[in-house]
């Protein structure tokens, strides 16, 4: 019996780790930290950012696996949202980036000067793809 | 001694110095002098002369970029001025970008692209919405905090949508013409790398001196 339990607290440590090292390599691969620090010129608190991640991973993980239930205002959840689609909008936005769709596409039709324009293609298909998903989309 | 020491002096080369340009722009059917294709540093004797160099004539048969190395520019000046001694500061070759007819992108085509984009950015954000099952996952965080149970947790979503157009602005560093700060997008520097790349291979593959095959003769 407790080599059960201890082989079960070992499973799910050995699950966390990879987990938790995947994400933190997934993060890293897109700069994301990186590139927060440079625009507010931060460089010196990236340790605190890290943190930020470490802490916002694990009260995620205890939010969903405990379903714990509050009863605060609603209009907090608007604050949520918008930080949540701001962290998911700079991760495709990475994610272009690293997939160098841009100079290819700018290098091919020959438009370096209208780069913007077209990102701006980028951005308005996310914000109105994803109002027609949440609005109509689902029944 | 002394005549020794007078004869030296008279007989000391000029040197003049030249720095390669990266990269430049000529019509088809142009002639490139010295002046197109590097920055000369010479005494007002040489200057004119030196600046009206003729180095190489763009033919119909030349493709669209051309290499013109330091040793051939090195080569014609020596040539052509027994006395000077050229000192090469900075790149080693110069490319040419021959450009044929003003390329106009269409307006049309533009359009297309654009659409192209906007669309299937679209598209990918509501695929990746349904893969991650996030309005299972919205539903699920709108209980937790509110405590009631809802259908479309608008008040979460709406949010969340604008967000995502304003992270993706944030990341590139533009709010329309305007910018956050003075650095440059990471998005310029992308183009910026691989325009460096490109440059790097024609500088590679289409010199002809500085490859040197099995059969060259």
């Amino acid at each position: 019996m407790i080599i059960n339990i201890l082989f079960i607290i070992f499973v799910g440590m050995a699950w966390g780790i990879t987990v938790g090292a995947g994400y933190v390599a997934f993060l890293t691969v897109f700069g994301i930290i990186p590139r927060l620090t440079q625009l507010t010129k931060t460089v010196s608190k990236i340790h605190a950012y890290e943190w930020a991640a470490v802490f916002g991973a694990i009260t995620g993980t205890l939010a969903f696996l405990q379903q714990p239930t509050f009863a605060l205002p609603s209009f907090l959840l608007t604050v949520l949202g918008l930080a949540d689609g701001i962290y998911v909008g700079m991760l495709a936005a990475a994610l272009t980036e690293v997939l160098d769709v841009f100079p290819l596409l700018a290098k091919r039709i020959g438009i370096d000067d209208r780069l913007l324009i077209l990102m701006m293609a980028l951005v308005f298909g996310k914000i109105i793809g994803s109002l027609f998903h949440w609005i109509y989309f689902i029944p | 001694m002394k005549t020794r020491l007078l004869g030296s002096v008279k007989f000391m080369a000029e040197t003049i110095y030249i720095r390669m340009r990266h990269r430049i722009q000529k019509k088809s059917n142009d002639v490139i002098y010295l002046r197109d294709l590097a920055q000369v540093i010479a005494s007002d004797t040489y200057m004119s002369k030196l600046n009206n160099l003729c180095l190489y004539h763009i033919t119909e048969q030349d493709k669209n970029i051309i290499i013109i190395d330091s040793t051939r520019v090195i080569r014609i000046i020596t040539s052509e001025f027994k006395e000077v001694e050229v000192q090469l500061i900075g790149p080693a070759q110069t490319i040419i970008e021959v450009v044929f007819k003003k390329k106009k992108l269409s307006l049309p085509l533009f359009i297309l692209v654009w659409f192209l984009l906007f669309i299937g950015s679209g598209l990918t954000i509501m695929n990746f919405h349904e893969d991650v099952s996030m309005q299972a996952v919205h539903q699920r965080l709108y209980t937790m905090i509110t405590g009631k149970e809802v259908e479309k947790p608008l008040m979460f979503q709406i949010p969340y949508s604008i967000g995502l157009g304003l992270g993706m602005v944030i990341f590139f560093n533009h709010v329309f013409k305007k910018r956050l700060n003075e650095e440059p997008s990471p998005l310029e520097v992308e183009v910026f790398n691989y325009q460096q790349s490109l440059d790097q291979y024609v500088i590679m593959h289409e010199n002809k001196e500085s490859m040197k095959n099995l059969d060259d003769h």
